[in-house]
C-alpha cells in the first residue's frame, strides 16, 4: 500500500463531511428563522384605521378643546389654527381629560399635567407636572376634500411648526 | 458442622455493590453462565443517526409534497346544502362503504366496535404465538372448520350483495384452499411459504385486503348519492 | 499564532459554563459516546448499545420512527397555525383562507400539516400491519401492542378532530356523518352525540370542543401513550430481540434439539 503523505492542509474524509453538514444545517436554521419571523408579523390587522374623520372645522369654536375618547385625540381650535394632540398620557398610556376649569389636560391615573395654551413658556403638550417622561404628540391633522378635518394618530408632527396647523 | 454439604456457599463480598448477592451451588451441578453473544453496536451515533436520517427523508418528502400540492379547502361550512356526495376522510371510507350496504348500528358501531376488540386480544390467543401453518397440523378437521366459516360468511355477503367485499373474501379463501395443498416440501417457494403461514396470518391478511379494498372503492369508485362510478368520471 | 475556529470551539467546550451545561462533551471514544445517550434527558431512554440486527432496514422499515417524524412534524407545523385561528364559527373559516393567501408561509404551514396528518395515519396502520407480521406482540410484548393499537385510536381521533377545523363544507358534513353514526351505538349513542358536540348540532360549540381536542386533550394524551409506549419497549429488551420472531424461535428450537447429545456436556453432572 502506497504510503500517503499527509500535507497539513488536508482535511479528513469525515471533517470535510463534518464541515458540509453543520453548513448546511447551519444554512436551514438561518433561512428557517428567517421565514418563522416572517409568517409571525402579521400581514393585516384588524384594527381600526389610525386616521380619524374628525368632521367639519366650524364644529369646534375659538379656544375650545375637545376630546374625542373613542379615537384617543384632542382638537384644539387655538388662535394659529386646528391642531390635534394625543389624549394617551406618555407616562404610562392611561386616557387623559380636558380640565376646562384649570386650563389644563390632566391625567387621571398618576397626576401628570399637561399644558394647552401658548403661554407660561410651554407649547401646547408639554408636562407641566408629573411622571410622564415626554410631552403629548402632535398628530397630523389636514383637511381633505369634503372640508373634513382629518387626524393621522400613526404620525406625529413637530409641536407649533407651521405645517402642525390647518388654517381655515 | 458437616464434612458432606449439600451445597457449598460463596458470597460476593465486593462492598461497593448493592444488594449482596449469594450463591448456592448444589453438589450435582456446576453453575452455568449462558452468555448472549451478538453483535452490538453504539446508540450514538449508529442509531440515532439512522433514525435522523430516516426522518429527514421523510420530511423532505413531506415539504416537497407541501410545496406543489395544496390542501383541499371547500366554500363555507353551510347546514342547508349537503354536498353529495358527502363523504368522510380516506381512512373512514371504508367504513363508510359498509354503510352503504349494512344500517348504522352494524357498519358503524359493530364492526369497527368488533375489529378494535379483535386487534387488542390478539396477543393474548396462543393461536397467535405458535408460529405453526395453519394446515400443517389436524388437517382434516381444520379444513372442515375452514369451509364451514368460509362459506358462512361468503353467504352472509352475497345475501347483502356487500360484492366489494365478497370478492377479497373469496380470493383470500382461494388462497387458503391453495395453501391447505401446500407442505413444506412442495416445490414451489410460494406454496411453501403459504404452507407455513398460521391461522393469525391469513386472518389478518384478509383483514387488510378487505381494508384496501373497502376503502379504495370509497375513495374512487363512489358518486353521487353514493353511487357507483368509475374514477375517471369524476364526482 | 492565530487559532483555528476548530480551536476556538475546542477552547470553548474546555470553559466552565459549557462544561456545567454539556457535562460530558461529544467525543468519539466508547465512554462518550455512551455517555451522550445516558447523561441526556431525551435520550437515555436508549441503552448505550444496541444489538446490530436492530439498524436492518427490513426488519422495521423504520415505520416506528417515521410515524413518529410525522407527529413532531404536525406538531412543528400545528402551533404556528394555531397563532392565526380563532375557533369560531364562521370566524374559523376566514381565518383559514387567511392562512392560505394573506399570512406570509401560512400555505406552505397548511399544507405540510396536512400531508403529514395523512402520511400519519397511513404510516400508524403500515406500522402495525409491520409488527404483526413479524410476530413482534409475541410475550412478554402483549401489553405494548394494546398500547399500539390505543394509538392508533388516539391516531384516528385528532386526525377527525382536526378535519372540522377549517369550518368549510368538506369539514362539516365530513364530521356530522361521522358523529351520527356515533348516535348509532346502543342506549348511550344519543348521549355521545350531545357531549362531543356539546349540543345537537355541529355549531360553535362543536367547533370549540374539536379544536380543545384536537390541540390540548389529544396531544397530550397520545405524548402520554407514545412514552409508555417507549418504555415499554426499553424494557423489552429492544427491537429484534431474540426470541421474539418464530423464526428465530425455530431456529433456536431446532438448534437445541440438535446439539443434544445424551448424558453430554450440556446434561448437568
Amino acid at each position: 500500500m502506497a504510503e500517503e503523505t499527509k500535507r497539513t492542509d488536508d482535511v479528513s474524509r469525515r471533517q470535510f463531511f463534518t464541515k458540509l453538514g453543520l453548513g448546511s444545517l447551519s444554512i436551514a436554521a438561518v433561512g428557517t428563522a428567517a421565514f418563522a419571523y416572517q409568517y409571525l408579523e402579521p400581514n393585516v390587522l384588524f384594527e381600526p384605521s389610525p386616521v380619524v374623520n374628525a368632521g367639519k372645522p366650524d364644529r369646534y369654536p375659538l379656544d375650545s378643546v375637545t376630546l374625542d375618547v373613542n379615537s384617543g385625540i384632542y382638537i384644539i381650535h387655538s388662535e394659529e389654527g386646528y391642531f390635534s394632540l394625543s389624549a394617551v398620557c406618555t407616562h404610562l398610556g392611561c386616557l387623559t381629560a380636558w380640565k376646562p376649569e384649570l386650563g389644563i389636560i390632566a391625567c387621571p391615573c398618576h397626576g401628570s399635567k399637561f399644558s394647552v395654551s401658548d403661554q407660561a413658556k410651554l407649547k401646547p403638550g408639554e408636562k407641566i407636572e408629573g411622571p410622564a417622561p415626554k410631552p403629548l404628540p402632535w398628530k397630523r391633522i389636514w383637511l381633505n376634500d369634503d372640508g373634513d378635518l382629518l387626524v393621522d394618530r400613526s404620525t406625529d408632527v413637530p409641536a407649533m411648526a407651521r405645517d402642525s396647523f390647518v388654517r381655515v | 458442622m458437616a464434612d458432606s454439604k449439600d451445597f457449598i456457599a460463596g458470597v460476593d463480598s465486593n462492598a461497593k455493590k448493592s444488594p449482596r448477592r449469594i450463591v448456592f451451588v448444589t453438589r450435582r451441578t456446576s453453575a452455568q453462565v449462558k452468555v448472549e453473544t451478538e453483535d452490538q453496536i453504539q446508540t450514538f451515533p449508529e442509531v440515532l443517526f439512522r433514525a435522523a436520517v430516516a426522518i429527514q427523508v421523510l420530511a423532505i418528502l413531506l415539504i416537497w409534497i407541501a410545496l406543489f400540492f395544496n390542501a383541499p379547502l371547500e366554500g363555507l361550512a353551510d347546514p342547508s346544502h349537503t354536498p353529495n356526495p358527502a363523504k368522510a376522510p380516506w381512512y373512514f371510507l371504508g367504513l363508510q362503504e359498509m354503510l352503504h350496504y349494512f344500517p348504522p348500528v352494524v357498519a358503524g358501531v359493530l364492526v369497527p366496535g368488533l375489529v378494535v376488540m379483535a386487534l387488542i386480544v390478539i396477543p393474548y390467543f396462543k393461536v397467535n404465538i405458535e408460529a405453526d401453518g395453519l394446515f400443517l397440523k389436524d388437517r382434516t378437521r381444520r379444513l372442515r372448520i375452514f369451509y364451514v366459516v368460509a362459506s358462512l360468511l361468503s353467504l352472509f355477503l352475497l345475501f347483502f350483495k356487500v360484492y366489494a367485499a365478497l370478492v377479497p373474501t373469496l380470493i383470500m379463501a382461494g388462497l387458503m384452499l391453495f395453501a391447505a395443498q401446500s407442505s413444506p416440501q412442495s416445490r414451489s417457494a410460494f406454496r411453501r411459504y403459504l404452507a407455513g403461514r398460521p391461522l393469525s396470518y391469513w386472518v389478518m391478511t384478509w383483514f387488510l385486503f378487505e381494508l384496501i379494498v373497502l376503502t379504495a372503492i370509497g375513495t374512487f369508485f363512489r358518486g353521487p348519492g353514493w353511487s357507483f362510478v368509475w374514477p375517471w368520471q369524476g364526482s | 499564532m492565530a487559532k483555528t475556529i476548530d480551536q476556538h470551539f475546542d477552547s470553548l467546550r474546555e470553559t466552565r459554563v459549557w462544561r456545567s451545561i454539556f457535562r460530558s462533551g461529544t467525543g468519539s471514544s466508547t465512554l462518550k459516546r455512551a455517555l451522550a445517550i445516558q447523561q441526556n434527558v431525551f435520550l437515555h431512554l436508549f441503552s448505550t448499545k444496541v444489538r446490530t440486527r436492530m439498524l436492518s432496514v427490513s426488519a422495521t422499515w423504520y415505520l416506528g420512527t417515521l410515524t413518529l417524524g410525522t407527529f413532531l412534524i404536525l406538531v412543528a407545523t400545528g402551533i404556528p397555525l394555531m397563532l392565526y385561528y380563532h375557533p369560531s364559527a364562521p370566524q374559523a373559516y376566514a381565518d383559514t383562507k387567511d392562512l392560505q393567501f394573506v399570512v406570509s408561509s401560512g400555505l406552505f404551514l397548511r399544507n405540510l400539516h396536512r400531508w403529514s396528518a395523512h402520511a400519519m395515519v397511513f404510516l400508524v396502520f403500515a406500522h402495525m400491519f409491520k409488527v404483526f407480521y413479524r410476530g413482534a406482540y409475541r410475550p412478554p410484548r402483549e401489553f405494548n401492542w394494546v398500547i399500539g393499537v390505543v394509538l392508533l385510536l388516539l391516531t384516528l381521533l385528532l386526525s377527525y378532530t382536526g378535519y372540522l377545523l377549517p369550518w368549510d363544507q368538506l369539514a362539516y358534513w365530513a364530521i356530522t356523518v361521522g358523529s351520527n353514526i356515533a348516535s348509532a351505538v346502543p342506549v348511550i349513542g344519543g348521549k355521545i352525540h350531545f357531549l362531543l358536540l356539546g349540543g345537537n348540532a355541529v355549531n360553535a360549540n362543536a367547533l370549540l370542543r374539536f379544536y380543545v381536542l384536537h390541540c390540548m386533550i389529544l396531544p397530550l394524551t397520545a405524548i402520554f401513550f407514545v412514552a409508555i409506549h417507549f418504555w415499554r419497549i426499553r424494557k423489552d429488551g429492544g427491537l429484534y430481540s431474540h426470541g421474539s420472531e418464530p423464526a428465530v424461535v425455530r431456529a433456536q428450537a431446532a438448534s437445541r434439539s440438535a446439539t443434544e447429545i445424551p448424558g453430554g456436556e450440556k446434561e448437568a453432572q
